[in-house]
């Protein structure tokens, strides 16, 4: 009897995850699989057959002298980084804002979230014609990239403000008071204090930040379409155009997906590493 | 804690209000279609025949009224045919239409674009059109008649294969409309420079063959008004208007720089040029016709300087309607759109691209659209009916009449409903000529060409005069367009070793 309570017990939690496991794992991870075995394949929907092409789709992707998965990366790259530190130079002085904000912190913490409500290609469309009035930043190749992670920004600022918010409240008020008496500066509170307590929420802000620039996709095929001059062609937008453009490519457009996947995974992984590795409080 | 009686008749209205919503989404998606048929209110018809097309009353109300016109007519002469629309967005539609292949439920008759109508042949996805027109009892001549013989040229050569090795062509489609790039002049910047100037008068229709100079008609340029590059340098330069600070008030031309392929292959064809070879197998661009006509465009820009800066958020189209630009590059179809966006404005007139000094006369480039019957048709007899009867006098008649829309077939522009519309939108009155003036457009794998070849001609026209001094992106205009075929020469590689891969399955299934 004990111990059937006890398989009882320990089954349970498996039947409350078990809905939304089976929609993981059908969505998330059977999807996955089929387009992994894609990858492997010369593979096209409408006729409905495939060959298989092994590695060939990835060994086309990086070494084809016709490939752009490079050049994609490279923008995508360089997009990642201005979008990190754009976010976290813009996200958490916002947050600190906020909070010391005595009045209408709510309006402020929810006007500065609508972008985050409001549709990507709403957005893009908005900033295109801002970039076009003022700058024509959309026009040079130079400046075209830097003008998308602007918008990513400020698209994400609001989102990733409120997160920080959350991870300043739970802050002890005591840590900051303790400082005071010890005769810390408001820079030496938040170098010492404020930063440190902010680790976890940091990593998060960072590592979501990271992959979500990695897979910008909505504003480069609203407003640039990798352009001009192929300057903000980045992967999710090669993606796209191979899979959905050109007949037949969805194999090799699997590929270039799942060598994202690759890149992303690495990058997240070492930065976890990284900051596990080191204790900043207990 | 009870609820007080007012909390009550209030979630009573609430809940009141959710049903009514979801009842009425319910019955608008047509869900309830099966119920209301079982309890015998609404007619049945034997054959439900699913129709797709991009055009939508949600973009467009006329949209709504041109399907609702087809419908009533349709249905009404083959009442055992109930058609269901169904609206997929152009965007989406490749995707759509490869989801419904492998869930098995594609539309019976589909719009399908010139951009993939060829694409989807070689992939064994529409039904072979051949042995239905031959069984067709139609004769050539009348309006339901939909061979070959009742269509402009170009817009019939969108629609079947070449018909290699001793095989007859397969066609696959029935033309539903036609276009074709023109130049969009500003009628009203013209009839003002004419006043003191010969020769852009020269370029207006006359009432009548006498030539008296009270009989030219404002509303009218001649089709072919352009005699050369040369002759368009020219007038372009006269047509561009600065200001105290040499800032461009009104432009003689606007050139988009990311319109790359797009606005380079009809001037390309008045060279006597081609994009590619008839059978997609090879660019055709990197020839000295082609390296001659993105050198006399990139010149337009910064030799001739009739053109304002390049702006990707101001689309030439944008600056002709706010009449800010003497002539743009546009489509034939793009007057309608004109009017409307500029509450009725029509003073403008169309021409084809006047020929390039290796040219032999005034030429475009042209593209159809057409409807086709996919190969998993349940009901060829019926898909049949309706492709006949919109892609017949009747079709292009409703299309005209709702949608302002010229046709593709010869006994159209014969008939009392094109006078009439030439009458309300003169700008209209050169679209046959330019048609039937233009080469085909690349016929497939539109989006990965132009993905290759725009990024390189947008360079060259952006880097020209480091181009030509040796300092630009490229050592010259020459290697750029050699890139650029060679990289388009890959995509029809490909594309060309998937077709005969899918073929060869094909055999297989069959076998």
């Amino acid at each position: 009897m004990a111990s059937r309570a006890l398989w009882a017990q320990r089954l349970l939690p498996y039947l409350y995850i078990g809905p939304a496991l089976t929609v993981a794992c059908v969505f998330s991870f059977v999807s996955m699989g089929i387009s992994m075995w894609v990858s492997l394949h010369d593979f096209d929907a409408f006729a409905g057959a495939s060959e298989f092409v092994g590695f060939d789709n990835y060994h086309r992707a990086l070494y084809s002298d016709d490939s752009y998965f490079w050049l994609a990366m490279r923008h995508t790259a360089v997009y990642v980084v201005l979008s990190v530190c754009g976010t976290l130079l813009t996200a958490l002085p916002l947050a600190l804002l906020c909070l010391r904000a005595k009045v209408g912190q709510a309006l402020f913490r929810t006007l500065y979230f609508l972008p985050s409500i409001t549709p990507g290609v709403v957005l893009a469309l908005v900033f295109y014609h801002i970039f076009g009035n003022y700058g024509q930043l959309l026009d040079n190749s130079w400046t075209a990239l830097p003008a998308l992670s602007l918008l990513g920004v400020w698209a994400g600022a609001g989102y990733n403000m409120v997160i920080f918010l959350a991870g300043l409240t739970e802050i002890p008020q005591l840590l900051y008071d303790a400082a005071v008496v010890d005769g810390a500066n408001r820079w030496q509170q938040f170098r010492h204090i404020t930063l440190p307590m902010l680790r976890n929420t940091l990593v998060f802000v960072t590592v979501m930040t990271i992959i979500g620039s990695f897979q910008v996709f909505t504003s480069v095929y609203i407003m640039t379409s990798g352009g001009p001059e192929r300057s903000t062609e980045v992967i999710a937008y090669s993606i796209f155009v191979n899979a959905f453009a050109v007949a037949g490519q969805m194999g090799y457009a699997s590929a270039l997906a799942w060598l994202l996947f690759a890149v992303i995974f690495v990058f997240v992984f070492l930065q976890m590493r990284v900051f596990r590795s080191r204790r900043i409080y207990d | 804690m009870a609820i007080l009686p007012v909390a009550r008749l209030k979630l009573l209205a609430g809940i009141l209000l959710a049903l009514f919503l979801v009842g009425g989404i319910v019955a608008r998606a047509g869900l309830t279609r099966r119920w209301v048929v079982g309890l015998g209110l609404e007619q049945t018809r034997g054959v439900e025949l699913r129709v797709w097309d991009w055009w939508s009353a949600s973009t467009n109300e006329e949209y709504g009224d041109y399907f609702a016109a087809i419908e009533a007519e349709f249905e009404a002469r083959n009442p055992d045919i109930d058609i269901v629309y169904q609206v997929v967005p152009f965007g989406n539609y490749v995707q759509k239409l490869s989801t419904a292949m492998v869930g098995d439920t594609p539309p019976d008759v589909f719009q399908s674009s010139v951009y993939w109508a060829e694409g989807f042949h070689h992939r064994g996805m529409l039904r072979p059109l051949n042995d239905l027109l031959d069984a067709d009892p139609a004769v050539p001549g009348t309006p339901s008649y939909v061979g070959e013989s009742a269509y402009l040229p170009s817009a019939w050569r969108h629609n079947h294969t070449q018909g290699r090795g001793g095989k007859p062509p397969v066609v696959y489609g029935i033309p539903q409309i036609i276009d074709a790039s023109c130049l969009l002049w500003n009628l009203d910047i013209l009839q003002a420079a004419a006043v003191e100037d010969e020769e852009i008068r020269a370029l207006f229709q006359r009432r009548d063959d006498d030539g008296a100079e009270g009989d030219i008609d404002w509303t009218r340029i001649r089709w072919d008004a352009i005699e050369s590059w040369d002759h368009f340098r020219r007038l372009t330069r006269k047509l561009t208007v600065r200001d105290e600070e040499g800032e461009i008030t009104q432009a003689g031309f606007v050139l988009s720089s990311s319109s790359g392929a797009g606005l380079f292959s009809p001037w390309l064809a008045a060279n006597g040029g081609r994009f590619q070879d008839a059978a997609g197998t090879r660019s055709m661009f990197a020839s000295p016709n082609g390296i001659e006509t993105v050198e006399f465009i990139a010149r337009l820009y910064w030799v001739d300087r009739v053109c304002p800066p390049f702006r990707r958020q101001m689309t030439d189209s944008e600056l002709f309607k706010e009449r800010h630009a003497a002539v743009v590059a546009a489509g034939t179809w793009s007057g309608k759109d004109i009017t409307r966006d500029t509450m009725g404005w029509t003073h403008f007139g169309k021409t084809a691209f006047p020929p390039g000094p290796s040219g032999d006369g005034p030429s475009t480039v042209t593209w159809g659209n057409m409807l086709v019957i996919t190969q998993r048709c349940e009901n060829v007899d019926a898909a049949w009916r309706y492709v006949k009867f919109v892609g017949g006098l009747e079709g292009s008649l409703l299309r005209s009449l709702h949608l302002g829309y010229n046709g593709p077939r010869f006994d159209f522009y014969a008939t009392e409903r094109w006078q009439q519309a030439l009458r309300q939108r003169p700008y209209l009155s050169n679209v046959k000529q330019i048609c039937l003036a233009g080469d085909k457009l690349r016929h497939t794998e539109i989006i990965a060409v132009d993905h290759q070849a725009n990024p390189i001609v947008e360079s060259v026209l952006l880097h020209y005069p480091e181009i030509i001094d040796g300092q630009g992106p490229y050592p010259s205009v020459e290697v750029a367009m050699k890139t650029a075929a060679a990289n388009v020469d890959n995509v029809y590689r490909r594309y060309n070793e998937q077709v005969e891969s899918w073929l060869a399955l094909r055999e297989q299934a069959r076998d």
